[in-house]
């Protein structure tokens, strides 16, 4: 029963996704992918069609702001229409927390995101997580705006 | 090495509590003259004077580390027969304001070892020595028995075990700060005998070493999920904790090396548990939503302290090691992450992090009171005790990002710098080696 409540509004959501994105109603089911070779070519494509490879939060917290729902939803669509391309969500704390706790942050980020892409149809086959804690910063330095763009999360394509 | 005679920890915790309970006394001056060799061939390199000149020195540079003990020596000057070892005279001591006087001797043996004796002294009061320790060492052990030395020296002015004959594993960082280069190194408490336990290929963090300091565990993300892994560092075999699970983080060994207290990640959900340290079980101590992780063992192991931010904001909270009776003990603004109890029981040391402050190194009560902020910061995290009980080891980031270890005593001060080879952070100090 429990199972069914969720997969319902996974589908309320995909639609609702769906609905805000020109040209995907008129033409269902998704169109195939035009054919890139290379993970290199299905990166840059994923970048250019979904805006943006990385979401960002605000400090200490793994909610989704509008502006990271609508980067998600852009991806979730590149995503349902590679079904064969596998990714991994990093999640990333920032330079003012502790290492360890930055570690349970990055991955709160990473599952946030995940759980998204999933409410949003994408196959939760082709979504892994991982955190980096605050190991690999974007941005050097402690000022406020530093902080904002490391605490990131960023689907990165594997295959 | 073979412990030949130590009345450890005598009455000299009872003899030397008595001054100043509760409040700083002032450091005691105690003469290092140079120990002396009963070897009629002295001189050559790795002969028993030439050791004994060494160890003098290395017991010297020891004691200067400490904010206990101001040494004065060794002097060539002031050098003394091998029977006045055990019968020093302390008039010239007492004239130059001594409190303490440390005596020994190097011997050499037929089968190519040394005999290492140490004698502690009151100068004031005469007498025969109110401790002493020996060893018979291979020539290439004397620094060990140079720090217990140190450490028979110190216990016997504060009442504590002394910090010299000890290990600190690390984390040495290199390269840009986007993308370090992090390695698992270990040295001996004064710096010296590094080395690297892991390659510098994968990221690495946290380690922490066994009561033993034989074995150590740490953090890998080698595989791509950072994990839990246990290294020996004798047979420099290692493997994952918890074999085949996700993300696991935090280490830290119980008291008796047994068990492994860490951290498992699942989902959005991070819980504590405890696996034997040689396999098998595991056991889930937390169950909060949220985010519980930084545990650490009581020194009797029965308790376990650790952040949780099941309130809202990371806080410090006590529950027995079995996962009942979780309790919060921190109360105050901000965040309250990594804490350690300290090996006396008393304290509790953390990482507090304030809002528009950054990060500082503090401690409490084990119940949670007389809490008190230790550094200035903005970037000190990762406090680990001395054995002593009476200062704490961390990392501090400079302006620049590149951390680097330091140390600071729970009564205050500045924090000294650290000397390590390359960027240091998250270090670990062990127990006094056996």
């Amino acid at each position: 029963m429990r199972r069914f409540v969720i997969l319902a509004t996974a589908a309320i959501f995909a639609a609702s996704a769906s609905a805000q994105l020109p040209g995907l109603r008129r033409r269902p089911p998704v169109p195939p992918a035009p054919v890139l070779v290379g993970i290199d070519a299905l990166r840059a494509d994923f970048v250019a069609q979904a805006g943006s490879d990385k979401v960002y939060f605000g400090g200490d917290a793994a909610v989704l702001t509008a502006p990271a729902q609508a980067t998600l939803g852009a991806q979730a669509v590149w995503l349902r229409r590679h079904p064969g391309v596998v990714v991994r969500i990093e999640g990333h704390g920032d330079q003012s927390d502790t290492r360890e706790h930055a570690l349970a942050v990055g991955a709160r980020r990473a599952e946030e995101v995940r759980s998204h892409l999933v409410l949003l149809g994408v196959p939760a086959e082709q979504l892994t997580t991982m955190s980096w804690g605050k190991e690999r910063p974007a941005v050097l330095g402690t000022s406020p705006e530093a902080l904002a763009l490391n605490r990131r999360a960023v689907t990165v394509l594997v295959r | 090495m073979t412990v030949r005679s130590a009345r450890y920890l005598l009455a000299a915790a009872a003899l030397l509590a008595a001054p100043a309970a509760g409040q700083q006394p002032a450091a005691a001056v105690i003469a290092i003259p140079p120990i002396t060799t009963p070897d009629s061939d002295s001189g050559g390199a790795g002969s028993a004077a030439a050791v004994a000149w060494q160890a003098s020195q290395l017991i010297a540079a020891d004691l200067r580390t400490t904010a206990e003990l101001v040494p004065i020596g060794p002097n060539q000057k002031d050098y003394y027969s091998y029977p006045e070892v055990t019968a020093p005279t302390f008039s010239r001591w007492r004239a130059q304001g001594a409190k303490y006087l440390l005596t020994g001797f190097v011997r050499s043996r037929a089968d190519g070892r040394l005999t290492v004796g140490c004698y502690v002294y009151d100068v004031v009061k005469g007498g025969r020595d109110i401790d002493r320790i020996g060893f018979v060492v291979a020539p290439g052990d004397w620094r060990r028995a140079a720090h217990k030395c140190s450490g028979l020296a110190y216990s016997v002015a504060t009442g504590s075990p002394g910090i010299f004959d000890t290990r600190i594993a690390y984390v040495a960082e290199s390269g840009s700060l986007n993308e370090r280069v992090k390695r698992v190194a270990v040295m001996d408490g004064d710096g010296n005998n590094q080395t690297f336990v892991t390659a510098g290929d994968t990221v690495v963090l946290t380690p922490r070493l066994s009561p033993k300091a034989d074995q150590l565990v740490y953090v890998s993300f080698v595989g791509g999920q950072p994990h839990v892994r246990l290294a020996d560092l004798g047979s420099k075999q290692q493997r994952p904790l918890v074999p085949g699970a996700g993300m696991s983080f935090a280490p830290r060994f119980s008291p008796d090396g047994g068990r492994i207290a860490f951290t498992m990640q699942t989902g959005a959900n991070a819980d504590i548990y405890v696996a034997n340290a040689t396999g098998g079980s595991i056991q889930r101590l937390t169950t909060a939503p949220g985010v519980d992780t930084g545990p650490a063992f009581s020194p009797d192991g029965r308790r376990i302290v650790f952040e949780s931010d099941r309130s809202g904001t990371q806080q410090l909270y006590v529950m027995n090691s079995d996962g009942t009776a979780q309790r919060r003990i921190s109360f105050g603004g901000g965040w309250y992450a990594s804490p350690e109890w300290s090996p006396d029981g008393e304290w509790i040391a953390y990482t507090r992090r304030i809002p528009g402050v950054g990060l500082r190194i503090g401690v409490m009560r084990a119940d949670g009171s007389d809490e008190k902020l230790l550094s200035t910061g903005p970037a000190d995290e990762s406090p680990s005790w001395a054995p002593s009980s009476r200062e704490i080891l961390f990392h501090r980031a400079g302006p620049d990002g590149r951390p680097a270890l330091y140390r600071i005593s729970i009564d205050g001060g500045e924090p000294r710098r650290v000397a390590t080879p390359l960027d240091g952070s998250d270090p670990d100090w062990s127990a006094v080696l056996d």
